[in-house]
């Protein structure tokens, strides 16, 4: 036991005297703030939603008519309206910079409703008027659709915008569970590889330490280290009023995760025995993993973020699963661990 | 050039031997094809979250097949007693959609109704006229920004649509197609990286280099075989997605030889093989988000242009773009590859690359190498200057990043960060110098403050006449390069601050961070002195 803690330690120490983990944290801190900076820039830029609600009453449009359905649709979208008489009255208001855009009569055209919508030459303020004017323009056409005796169902549905909470449960918090694991994979092909390459395999072994001890030193560390992030990206996520359910079960799932990447990409290396081909398949078998496990509907992810929603039907059972999976990965590997004597 | 097809066919014959034993090529091919089939089946998945909302449905409820809700069929009362209970969140009773009041359940009405009103078209599509199902028809026109005779003198033609079939402008779909571009750059990277590393493992660095061959060709050689492959991938993507192949290769050789160029840096700088996991893990995370985020905001910014990706989609959109919208995010893309081959040369020997030291130490000694090709006053210049296209990248990603905090703060750290970049840029090289004992009178390092405040000078003024037309609407960006017409007083004052920060660090004997910070705090109220309209 004590050579296994000794390999665990210098593994360790060997990380902290690089400096270069804190590149991986970073990469983290950068992707789950630019992701939300992303999402706020979607949020702001392509959610109707968002754009109504922190400016929409800037958002004048000129409509020229004497139909008002549509007018009134818009304004119950929050929307400001102003009316004009003619298109030439709401021509001169735009160029007076009164209106965005302006909203002609709707005119019936061989039985179908034609508007025409005027706006600004600008990509910017056109497309953002495009998106808050595609509601009121989609119920405006069910209106017209019911006045044809088509009947179109669920179309009162409101609810609220989904789109920051989808992000959180199912991109944020996943993504910062499992990039650690992810990473854990990749230095566990390092460490194993290291030691070929530079030839310190056989001084490594002249201790009292077996291959799979050696083997399984490497990746206990790799998992020492991806679980700690784990931790602090939980703690971070709820002092930032991000309510997670299942903490346990979370950490414990992440911890699995990195056991499984871990344990795989130790299975590569010591098929492989070289870094550069060790670390390919090791990308490769991810992306794999990740699809395949996504067709079988048993994805981590999946499990992930039901996890930490609360979902009733997920539980510590779900999580077992991948722990049985981990068992079944480490035993194949500790047969053919003496491969990589080979 | 005939030992760079040398170098390059070694390098084919070095990739053939490794996998051309243990790992069989079946086996990747395998892989790769389970790949492309998952995502096949995939891609209509990739709306975000899978199993998030749990909906009971009961009665006549068109199916729902979105990877979002998990479905089950429930009697009408357990639906209900489900409902209250919170196991689902939604109950679908024939027309009828039952929510609690709380977030969850809220959410989850949300995206139903986003799904919903898909699948209704569909229906109504499928079993109406054209004309009943769909009965209106918007035309849009665009004003000019002039007002001229009349209404209908339109700028762009009048584009018309069917409101729920068109979504509003979202560039995502587009984006996700770039991206497909850059996948194979960044894996076939791995091999480029390796390259280098197995020279440096098995110690044949030293052969390679004693022979009559140039770093440079050693460089083009190892690079040749991937760079073609890139060119290879990138014109089968192109006809896959069936775009225009030679204006596809047009975008994206600049972007190849950009990832090339940083790809190259980590083995050069690696120590042990988990340096070069976080360092590749660092240049493929910048790379791409430099690249994805803003052609992410594509005709919503002009800023977008500053990635070659938001080119792509406009290819992919059929729309236009001219030649200043193709140079202003390929030439720094070149100019960077152009200097990391330079910085790549110098630094490939035996000396550099074999010790371990901290990453500080050994980014100083690379720049040292560089700097010490020719005489400091030359050097010195040159090196300011070159780097310019590198700090208006790092500004840009500083600015994007900056978009993080509160209306407020956004200006005022950008110009932090900035100047605390800018700085940084100027004096490392003179006090590397200095370290090395080339740079010691207090007289030549204030000459060569002068040279380096000029070179980045010029170089800063040449970028801003390739783009002040692209970014003139971001006024920030004016003020970060110094919009100002006036030469002088901007040459004087980036002669001062570097001065300032060279002074402390080398005759003072300051730490650097204290001797940059100081340097730094002038530079930042200089620049807010010149936003308030100083001079």
């Amino acid at each position: 036991m004590i050579p296994f803690l000794a390999v665990v330690k210098k593994e360790l120490a060997s990380v902290i005297r690089d400096r270069t983990i804190v590149i991986s944290i970073l990469i983290q801190l950068f992707i789950a703030s630019f992701s939300s900076a992303l999402l706020l820039g979607m949020l702001s830029l392509y959610d109707a939603d968002t754009i109504l609600q922190f400016g929409g009453a800037g958002i004048k449009i000129g409509v020229v008519s004497s139909d008002n359905v549509l007018g009134s649709l818009m304004s119950k979208r929050g929307l400001q309206m102003v009316q004009y008489a003619t298109l030439t009255d709401a021509n001169d208001a735009y160029y007076r910079g009164e209106v965005l855009a302006i909203v002609d009569t709707p005119q019936d055209a061989n039985g179908l409703t034609e508007i025409k919508l005027y706006l600004p030459e600008s990509d910017t303020v056109s497309s953002l008027v495009r998106m808050v004017i595609q509601e009121p323009l989609k119920q405006y056409e069910n209106v017209l659709r019911e006045e044809k005796g088509i009947d179109v169902r669920y179309t009162d549905l409101k609810g609220k915008p989904s789109t920051s909470f989808e992000f959180v449960y199912s991109v944020l918090i996943p993504m910062l569970m499992f990039f650690p694991a992810f990473v854990a994979g990749s230095m566990s092909v390092d460490s194993i590889t290291e030691e070929v390459e530079n030839n310190t395999l056989q001084t490594l072994l002249s201790a009292p330490l077996t291959l799979n001890g050696m083997i399984g030193a490497k990746i206990v560390s790799s998992v020492i280290i991806s679980i700690l992030q784990c931790i602090a990206w939980l703690t971070l996520l709820q002092l930032n009023g991000i309510a997670i359910q299942n903490t346990g079960w979370i950490l414990l799932l992440a911890l699995i995760i990195a056991g499984i990447t871990s344990t795989s990409a130790a299975l590569g290396a010591v098929l492989l025995k070289d870094r550069e081909r060790s670390q390919f398949i090791y990308s490769l078998m991810l992306l794999a993993a990740a699809a395949i496990s996504t067709l079988l509907n048993l994805s981590p992810i999946t499990a992930m973020s039901r996890l930490a929603i609360g979902d009733a039907y997920t539980s510590g059972w779900n999580v077992v699963i991948f722990a049985a999976f981990l068992v079944g990965l480490y035993l194949v590997l500790s047969k053919t661990s003496r491969r990589l004597l080979i | 050039m005939n030992q760079i097809l040398v170098i390059a066919w070694r390098e084919v014959t070095r990739l053939r031997k490794r996998f051309g034993g243990g790992a069989s090529p079946l086996a990747v091919l395998v892989l790769l094809a389970v790949l492309s089939g998952s995502a096949y089946f995939l891609r209509d998945t990739v709306s975000l979250g899978s199993g998030l909302y749990r909906v009971g449905v009961s009665g006549d409820v068109p199916p729902i097949q979105d990877s979002r809700f998990a479905v089950m069929k429930v009697s009408a009362e357990e639906g209900k007693s489900l409902l209250d209970e919170k196991v689902i969140d939604v109950f679908i009773n024939g027309a009828d959609v039952i929510s609690r009041a709380d977030d969850k359940s809220q959410y989850a009405v949300r995206a139903l109704k986003q799904y919903m009103e898909k699948e209704e078209l569909v229906r109504v599509g499928n079993s109406f006229a054209e004309g009943d199902a769909f009965p209106l028809r918007v035309g849009i026109n665009y004003l000019s920004a002039e007002q001229a005779t009349g209404p209908n003198d339109a700028a762009k033609p009048e584009e018309i649509i069917i409101p729920s079939l068109t979504p509003p402008p979202a560039p995502f779909a587009q984006v996700l197609i770039t991206l497909i571009y850059i996948m194979p750059i960044t894996f076939i990277s791995i091999f480029f990286t390796s390259s280098f590393m197995d020279e440096k493992i098995n110690r044949r660095l030293t052969i390679l280099l004693s022979a009559p061959i140039t770093p440079f060709q050693i460089i083009m050689g190892k690079m040749l075989p991937y760079a073609i492959f890139a060119l290879f991938s990138t014109t089968v993507i192109a006809v896959i997605t069936k775009a225009n192949v030679p204006l596809a290769l047009a975008i994206f050789v600049p972007t190849t030889l950009f990832i090339f160029a940083i790809y190259l840096m980590v083995p050069l700088f690696y120590r042990t093989f988990k340096d070069t996991t976080f360092i590749a893990m660092l240049v493929t995370t910048l790379t791409t988000a430099y690249l994805i985020f803003p052609a992410m905001f594509t005709n919503v910014n002009d800023l977008s242009y500053i990635s070659p990706l938001t080119l792509a989609v406009k290819m992919y959109r059929g729309e236009p773009f001219g030649w200043r919208e193709y140079l202003f995010p390929s030439l720094p893309m070149a100019a960077i590859f152009g200097f990391a081959m330079f910085a790549g040369t110098r630094m490939l020997n035996e000396e550099f690359l074999m010790g371990y030291k901290p990453l500080t130490r050994k980014v100083s000694d690379a720049i040292y190498l560089m700097l010490a090709h020719s005489k400091p006053t030359i050097s010195v210049p040159l090196w300011s200057l070159l780097v310019v296209p590198i700090v208006y990248l790092t500004q840009i990603i500083l600015l994007a990043f900056a978009t993080n905090l509160p209306v407020r703060l956004i200006l005022g750290f950008t110009l932090l960060g900035s100047a605390m970049f800018e700085e940084v840029v100027k004096t490392v090289g003179i006090v590397v110098l200095a370290e090395h004992g080339v740079v010691k009178s207090a007289r030549s390092i204030i000459g060569l403050s002068f040279l380096s405040g000029l070179g980045f000078l010029i170089g800063e003024k040449l970028l801003l006449l390739l783009s002040i037309s692209m970014v003139s609407e971001a006024r920030v960006a004016g003020a970060l390069f110094g919009a100002g017409l006036l030469l002088f007083i901007p040459l004087i004052s980036h002669f001062i601050f570097t001065a300032i920060i060279t002074l402390l660090r080398i005759k003072l004997r300051f730490p650097y961070i204290i001797a940059l910070g100081i340097g730094t705090i002038v530079h930042f109220f200089y620049n807010v002195y010149v936003l308030r309209g100083g001079f």
